[in-house]
């Protein structure tokens, strides 16, 4: 069959599972759409306190990618991050500063326990440092390891996106 | 043997002299409190001694050592230019032994001898509540400024849980501490000479994204200019001195790893030689070398951390350089992951050698690592050398001179940036660094791009030293045969009834080193790494004090960045290259 030059150009209307905008439709409920959406769109805060920080760091790199669970937007303002990563010790100095960081940010947000020292205090166990961060501020996802390998803080993530798609609409944390 | 320190100070000093020690080619000299500042400043100025690099300060608690008077603060000495060292003791009497139950043992402050006794005076008086006279500004520095007691004392619990914290924001013990964080600017402001009329005061930190973790800089601004900026430390505050005396000297190899976190192998060697030189055990030549390759890869990967955020925070298009560098710093640790099983938390050398033998397969993935390496320097060095962006903003900025560097106790590749030559692994050779031939690299410019040059020179002395390391490495013993110090391996436990003594004594007891007090020094990536124990005796040592490198190089912040643009504060502190967990301790 030759070429029609003289007819116009134009694109054949698409079967619904093409990527051409012609969606079709899908049914779901208001609420299971915003969890979803919430869930691979978390912006953790740009925070590290100490080991599990650079660990953290080595989980955004080339290797690791966290960007491949949809949280590589680490935003450096805790008004536009909806997750904190306690990755590290907290120290009584420290606790106040951390507790502002999540009083600052916006809801809904959640928190991710990252190592030993931040979910128990870990081998700190000493006047300078707070036996763990959910002393002060509600924890969601407790990581261990000293420090946990990028992998376990994916693991930790993923568990986290199972609690996000559950979370209502309207429901506030703190 | 003649001792020209001692013999100089007797001669000059006949009153103030009080006494000599010697342990393990060591000298302490006890010194009278009062007369402390007279002998310092002639301890730095005679021709013959000039001790010009103050180590370190630090106080002791003498309670349980049965010594009189209870306190003593001790002075680490180094002269550069005769390469030798000298510990200066001056003991403090107890004001509150004499009824006075508020006051503080006190002494005359050497800040205006050495300029980098400001903060380690700070630091002694804010954990060993020791008042340093005439101090320009004797504050908390590690611990909140309300904080009650000084916990290195010995009659300070060690704490841990229950802690005053809890989730209830009324209970009003957490609203005093939620409160301190928001009076802090203007504190600084009133208290620091800062014009806050006149001048905007802006707070940088603890989070930020260019201070490399809980850094709080408090900065002084005239328009774009920096009056000045002052460092606020101690949010991250572990008490690693408090929990290293109350562990056993074994385990206190595993903490070594959370100090500077990012050259953890290089923590781990400054103190197993610091023990095995108070136990006096040798150390076989193979695991030596072992140690030195591991110390040179780990100094690799921690100059790719500052390279790859130094280069991210001064100009945000170079994130490539990021991802990059922590692409070779994987390599690496997967070497130290094969060798001990764990990234980062190493704890592979143990006192008396290595914990377990080297893999088989480490010396070829050493040689894999060392083929693929010299490119990628290469690459970096083509991506910034003649960088017009990172050329701006590091040239002449944060200039530190080698005069001002060595008053502030700054070491490491900051100092040799300013042009000496200063490296412990030339000056004072460990771990058989004598045996190899390498460089020291030094810059004259003394600016953030002269450091930037070092590193990357480093890297390359770095590689020279592994090689050769690799060819001596050869096979041998890893650990010592001094059953004192090292378990016996598995094999004789089952065959011999004394390994198995040995192996018990060792897991349940420890080992008790004999009564004394050293100071071992080591040149990590950041600086001068220094662990000073005294030990009375048993199984846990006395004081255990550690010197932080980033701690006393960060001191120079104000100095470098005064004057500069407020922009160029993240050059400044990216340069400097710190690590929190070390900085705060």
């Amino acid at each position: 069959m030759g070429l029609d030059l003289n007819k116009e150009f134009s694109i054949t209307p698409a079967a619904p599972q093409e990527k051409d905008g012609a969606m079709g439709f899908v049914m779901t409920n208001l609420s299971e759409l915003v969890g979803w959406g919430r869930k691979y769109s978390l912006h953790p805060l740009l925070f590290g306190l100490a080991c599990c920080a650079i660990e953290q760091i080595s989980a955004g790199m080339s290797r690791f990618d966290i960007a491949r669970f949809g949280a590589e937007v680490f935003r450096a303002s805790p008004r536009q991050a909806d997750l904190l990563i306690i990755s590290g010790r907290v120290s009584n100095k420290m606790a106040p500063v951390v507790r502002r960081l999540y009083d600052q940010m916006l809801e809904p947000k959640w928190v991710i326990a990252m190592g030993d020292c931040a979910s128990c205090g870990g081998p700190f166990s000493n006047y300078a440092i707070v036996q763990g961060v959910d002393k002060i501020i509600p924890v969601d996802v407790y990581v261990p390891g000293c420090p946990p390998r990028p992998e376990a803080l994916f693991y930790a993530i993923t568990r986290l996106q199972d609690k996000v798609q559950k979370f209502g609409i309207g429901e506030r944390k703190g | 043997m003649t001792d020209l320190t001692y013999d100089k100070l007797k001669a000059n000093f006949p009153d103030a002299v009080l006494g000599k020690e010697t342990f393990r080619d060591e000298t302490t000299i006890t010194v009278d409190a009062a007369q402390l500042l007279k002998v310092s400043k002639f301890l730095r100025d005679d021709p013959e001694l000039r001790f010009n690099l103050l180590l370190d300060v630090y106080g002791v608690d003498r309670r349980d050592l049965g010594a009189s008077p209870r306190f003593a603060t001790s002075y680490e000495l180094y002269s550069i230019p005769h390469n030798r060292r000298v510990r200066i003791e001056a003991p403090l009497a107890d004001p509150a032994e004499n009824g006075k139950k508020d006051t503080l043992p006190a002494i005359d402050s050497v800040t205006g001898v050495w300029g980098t006794a400001n903060w380690l005076e700070r630091e002694t008086y804010d954990l060993m509540g020791i008042e340093f006279k005439g101090h320009p500004w004797l504050h908390r520095i590690l611990l909140p400024q309300n904080w009650v007691g000084h916990p290195l004392r010995k009659d300070y619990p060690i704490g841990g849980e229950p802690v005053n914290f809890t989730a209830d924001r009324d209970n009003p013990r957490f609203a005093h501490l939620g409160k301190q964080i928001m009076d802090t600017p203007t504190f600084h402001s009133e208290l620091e000479d800062m014009d806050a009329e006149g001048h905007l005061v802006v707070n940088m930190g603890p989070q930020h994204p260019a201070t490399h973790g809980v850094l709080r800089l408090a900065v002084e601004l005239d328009g774009e200019r920096v009056i000045s900026c002052k460092p606020e430390v101690g949010y991250l505050h572990s008490g690693f001195e408090k929990t290293g005396e109350s562990k056993r000297y074994e385990k206190f190899i595993p903490y070594c790893d959370r100090l500077d976190y990012v050259s953890t192998m290089s923590n781990n060697l400054a103190y197993v030689l610091a023990v095995e030189k108070l136990m006096d055990v040798d150390v076989p030549k193979h695991a030596q070398y072992a140690r030195v390759i591991l110390v040179e890869l780990q100094r690799i990967a921690s100059h790719m951390v500052w390279l790859g955020t130094h280069a991210m925070d001064v100009s945000g298009t170079i994130h490539a350089l990021l991802m990059y560098a922590f692409y070779w710093r994987e390599q690496i640790l997967d070497i130290f992951e094969m060798v001990c099983g764990a990234r980062m938390t190493t704890s592979y050398f143990s006192v008396g050698g290595l914990r377990w033998a080297l893999p088989g397969a480490f010396e070829d993935s050493v040689r894999h690592f060392l083929k693929g390496f010299p490119e990628v320097i290469k690459d970096f060095e083509t991506m910034l050398t003649d960088n017009p962006v990172w050329r701006t903003r590091l040239e002449g900025v944060g200039v530190l001179t080698a005069e001002q560097a060595i008053d502030l106790g700054v070491t490491g590749p900051l100092l040799r940036a300013a042009g000496t030559g200063f490296d412990l692994r030339k000056a004072q050779p460990y771990s058989s660094y004598d045996e190899f031939d390498f460089d020291i690299p030094t810059a004259t410019e003394a600016d953030s791009y002269a450091r930037y040059k070092v590193r990357m020179a480093e890297l390359w002395q770095s590689m020279r030293i592994i090689e050769q390391g690799l060819a001596k490495l050869g096979k041998g013993p890893h650990r010592t045969a001094d059953r004192k110090v090292a378990l016996p391996p598995r094999e004789e436990i089952s065959t011999s009834m004394e390994a198995l003594i040995h192996h018990f004594k060792l897991v349940t007891e420890g080992y008790k080193p004999p009564v004394g007090r050293l100071y071992g020094i080591a040149e990590n990536p950041k600086g001068i790494l220094g662990f000073g124990i005294i030990s009375d005796g048993t199984a846990n040592p006395y004081r255990l004090r550690v010197r932080g490198p980033s701690f006393v190089n960060l001191q120079a912040t104000d100095l470098m960045a005064r004057q500069g643009l407020l922009s160029d504060i993240v050059t400044v502190v990216g340069s400097i290259d710190i690590v929190l967990g070390e900085v705060d301790r």
